[in-house]
């Protein structure tokens, strides 16, 4: 990729519940924690890129851009999209037209305070046809499980481990998390606790098999490559990103058991980033469901299609911070994933690339993954709605 | 969160499920593509429309939705799945509907996955009472459980007759009833409503009949548990049905509602067939649903007597001159203003006079209609093969047949009050398909029916040779419905809470 992006600070807010604080106040946290870190003052940015799902519909909120005008008092030019990824591909695209030098990107969802009605807008936007029909946020992840099982013709002790490895997948973004002072859930959960939730529910996935709702922020700060040394020592670049998009409907898509935004995605993410598959070790996904979570490492290529829960369940024997995939670790939402970290989903993309930001920085405390090789390259899936739109970032240090 | 022409178009295409097809590559949409995603420009102008509203489909996965969004909540749990039609190549979300799960059943979703599914006509989900009610076709029911797919064959006609009559009825009634004592009711799903029983009913008659729905010119549906003061219900039938030419989206069909308690739709058989008889009318076949969620308050409640006996459900009859199976001969009609049974503007249930509905207004009615109309065609006892009546109760219908000379083997096979309760403007009109689903060539049969307020409509019917031909149209038979082992059986607060509704 060429005049590649650099990231040189970031910043976030604990995801949770933040009854008490007014969505600009979160977000202003954010970039605060950010500036201070790169020692960036707001005169210095040329342009912000804003990203909220929903904050308009969630909070009655006026014009998101004079909301941060107000904030940082400044009059430069601001976006807003829906998620933190297409905030980011924005800002990216600048920079490298060289249309601006230094900008902000941030992500701010603001969603408890909507408790009783988040699920109609939620599942309004997502699929508008499937809700007519009657359908829930968590139906249309059941319903790829049980395609799934069904294509890939899993029974028995099979369908058995299949589910435990599910579960496993919750049961380890827990323990990541409670390694992670900005994450909603700092505990960890059982096995039994997972099972049972399901069984009360009486369907294939449970309430712990899903990420929460989330208030919380996230900001970065992007500079040209040339800019970044000015602000650190250690700037993480952007090498490679992609988006592609799928049908609205999820009923409509050729294949119910795969997001093939996300494969396209990957497809494209590391070409401009020319390299392989192998070369990345962490990457944080998107796993509003642990459904999600197995499917998406089938998706970005990490695991044979129909063969992730494999993977994950013999890892999970005798879990060892990794997924050991072909003889290879993989280090998977080492922050909780939006399972245990949160999922405020404009802001869950700044998470995420927080994450890998620290984590190839070498800064990330407690939960710094020890590699047996150099953690050279860190990658990030971010998808919009039910696999709608599918972003992934690929960053490294070099 | 309502946006009204998203609400208007998913009526548009939800409603009577259909799709367009590429005529070029063969792909199937379901929405109206004006374009072919293979084929792009090539396609246009070359898409077809594909019509699902007949067709059956399949589950082809499924989960158990226990927290529904909002509107929903009223609907419970319910199973939420993905059905495809033509082998995959359309796929539609869709729960499936009359179907109650026990709170400690343990689904396998397996054994309901990859069943074959027929779309069904029902109310959406709730909102909020001043608001426009939601309906649409992407709810499912299995189609070898109580409500059969059929095939909506439509037929040349082959017979005109000098006598207009019925060419095709249909009775619907839901797959829920209450049982107290020896009487059982049917109940609707919590999803049903009226409306949504005339739909039904009038494709069911669609398909005994044969008849291409374009050429019905009217149709007249009678009720009085209207959701809606003001909005008909036979719009909906018409443009769900398709009744009528179609032309840009308007349907060619005159289509109005009529109200006169349990009368309003006999008191229409005449019109529609003095209305297909007339030469400058330009109307081939007229449609008369009667529907009813008949209403009454809770049994505690004043107007409560009412709750004993209220049923649910809703029959079609077509009228024309072309292959007839029961030529009408005469009918006589009376009217007095009784006060009996009425329902005051915005009031939910409907109030009785007691004691006083019975001789001063059901029997005077009845009796007069019906003698009137025999002394004016001549006809004795022993001319009529089956009478039937006003069927409130069991012991109303039969006390007159009694007084007016009537045997047992006469009016008993149209006694369905016991079986499905009391249907309001569907009572005598199913008590009429009772007996025509039995019926041989050239019998007699003399209807009466009664509706508060008050009045009677007495015809006499002579059924013709087709009757045998189309019988084997129809598997949703009177019988059918009230015999069905599929039938589910539901206690008195259940019964109440999907009676009331979504």
């Amino acid at each position: 990729m060429q005049n590649r992006p650099a990231i040189v600070a970031v910043g976030r807010t604990r995801f949770g519940e933040h009854y008490e604080k007014e969505p600009e106040k979160i977000i202003e946290e954010a970039w605060l924690k950010a500036s201070q870190e790169a020692d960036i003052e707001r005169k210095n940015l040329e342009a912000c890129y804003l990203s909220d799902y929903f904050l308009p519909i969630t909070n009655k909120f006026g014009l998101e851009e004079g909301f941060l005008s107000e904030l940082t008092e400044l009059h430069v030019p601001m976006e807003v999209t829906r998620s933190f990824s297409s905030a980011l591909s924005n800002a990216c695209n600048a920079i490298q037209a060289g249309k601006h030098n230094i900008v902000l990107v941030g992500g701010i969802e603001k969603m408890t305070d909507r408790w009783d009605k988040i699920r109609d807008d939620l599942m309004l936007l997502e699929d508008p046809w499937s809700y007519y029909a009657g359908c829930t946020p968590e139906a249309n992840h059941e319903l790829m499980l049980r395609a799934y099982i069904k294509k890939y013709g899993i029974s028995d002790e099979n369908l058995k481990k299949l589910n435990i490895a599910l579960a496993q997948i919750s049961i380890k973004n827990h323990l990541h998390a409670t390694k992670n002072e900005y994450a909603q859930y700092q505990r960890k959960i059982t096995l039994e606790q997972v099972l049972n939730a399901r069984k009360e529910a009486r369907k294939p996935l449970g309430l712990l098999d899903y990420a929460p709702i989330s208030d919380g922020a996230s900001a970065l700060i992007l500079t040209r490559e040339d800019f970044a040394k000015k602000f650190t020592d250690k700037p993480v670049y952007i090498l490679g990103t992609y988006s592609a998009t799928d049908y609205l409907t999820f009923t409509a898509r050729e294949d119910m058991t795969h997001f093939l935004a996300t494969k396209m995605a990957m497809k494209g993410a590391l070409k401009t980033a020319g390299i392989t598959l192998k070369d990345i070790q962490i990457i944080e996904l998107y796993d509003q469901s642990t459904v999600m979570e197995m499917i998406s490492l089938e998706d970005l290529g990490f695991c044979e299609q129909g063969k992730a829960w494999r993977n994950i369940y013999e890892s999970c024997q005798d879990y060892k911070g990794y997924y050991e995939i072909n003889g290879e670790k993989l280090f998977v939402n080492m922050n909780g994933g939006l399972k245990a970290d949160g999922n405020p989903l404009g802001a869950t993309g700044g998470a995420q690339i927080f994450e890998i930001f620290k984590q190839l920085r070498n800064e990330a405390g407690e939960r710094q993954v020890k590699s047996d090789k150099e953690l050279k390259y860190g990658c990030v899936l971010e998808l919009e709605g039910f696999g709608t739109k599918s972003y992934v970032y690929i960053l490294g240090r070099e | 969160m309502s946006s009204e022409p998203i609400e208007r178009r998913v009526s548009y295409l939800g409603d009577r499920l259909k799709g367009r097809r590429c005529r070029n590559c063969g792909k199937e949409y379901f929405e109206l593509k004006n374009y072919c995603g293979n084929c792009g420009r090539k396609s246009f102008g070359k898409m077809e429309d594909i019509d699902l509203f007949y067709d059956k489909g399949t589950l082809e996965i499924c989960t158990l939705v226990n927290e529904p969004t909002n509107k929903f909540t009223k609907l419970g749990n319910y199973v939420y799945g993905i059905v495809s039609f033509h082998n995959g190549k359309i796929r539609v979300p869709g729960r499936l509907t009359d179907h109650l799960t026990r709170p400690d059943e343990e689904i396998d979703f397996s054994a309901l996955e990859d069943r074959e599914v027929v779309p069904r006509f029902r109310r959406r989900y709730s909102v909020e009472r001043c608001d426009i009610i939601p309906t649409i076709s992407l709810a499912f029911t299995f189609a070898d459980e109580y409500y059969q797919h059929q095939e909506y064959n439509i037929d040349k006609p082959k017979k005109e007759h000098d006598t207009p009559g019925i060419v095709g009825y249909g009775v619907y009634t839901s797959r829920f009833r209450i049982k107290e004592g020896t009487i059982e009711r049917s109940v609707p799903f919590i999803d049903e409503d009226s409306i949504t029983a005339a739909v039904e009913a009038g494709k069911l008659a669609l398909i005994h009949s044969g008849i291409d729905s374009s050429l019905v010119g009217k149709v007249y549906v009678g009720s009085e548990s209207n959701p809606y003061a003001v909005k008909p219900i036979a719009s909906k039938v018409a443009q769900v049905l398709k009744l009528g030419e179609e032309d840009e989206d308007v349907q060619g069909v005159d289509a109005i509602d009529t109200e006169f308690a349990c009368k309003a739709a006999t008191s229409m058989f005449k019109d529609a067939a003095s209305l297909v008889n007339y030469p400058k009318s330009n109307v081939k076949y007229a449609m008369v649903i009667g529907t009813d969620n008949s209403q009454a308050a809770p049994r505690d409640c004043p107007g409560g007597e009412l709750d004993l006996f209220v049923g649910f459900g809703g029959a079609a009859y077509i009228f024309g001159k072309y292959d007839v199976i029961a030529e009408i001969e005469g009918w006589y009609s009376c009217t007095s203003d009784t006060p009996d049974f009425w329902r005051r503007d915005g009031e939910p249930y409907p109030m009785h006079g007691g004691r006083f509905t019975g001789d001063p207004a059901y029997f005077k009615h009845v009796r007069k209609a019906a003698k009137k109309l025999m002394e004016r065609l001549n006809l004795q006892m022993k001319d009529i093969n089956y009478f039937t009546a006003h069927q409130p109760n069991f012991q109303f219908p039969v006390k007159i047949a009694k007084e007016l000379g009537f045997k047992e083997e006469q009016y008993m096979p149209s006694l369905q009050v016991a079986r499905i309760g009391n249907t309001y403007s569907g009572s005598s009109p199913v008590g009429l398909a009772a007996i025509l689903d039995i019926a041989k060539p050239n019998e007699r049969i003399l209807v009466v029916s009664y509706g508060s307020g008050a009045g009677s409509d007495a015809y006499s019917l002579l059924t013709t040779n087709e009757i045998l031909d189309k019988r084997k149209r129809q598997k949703m038979t009177v019988k059918y419905l009230t015999e069905n082992p599929f039938i589910e059986y539901v206690d008195y607060t259940t019964y109440r809470r999907l009676k009331t509704g979504m």
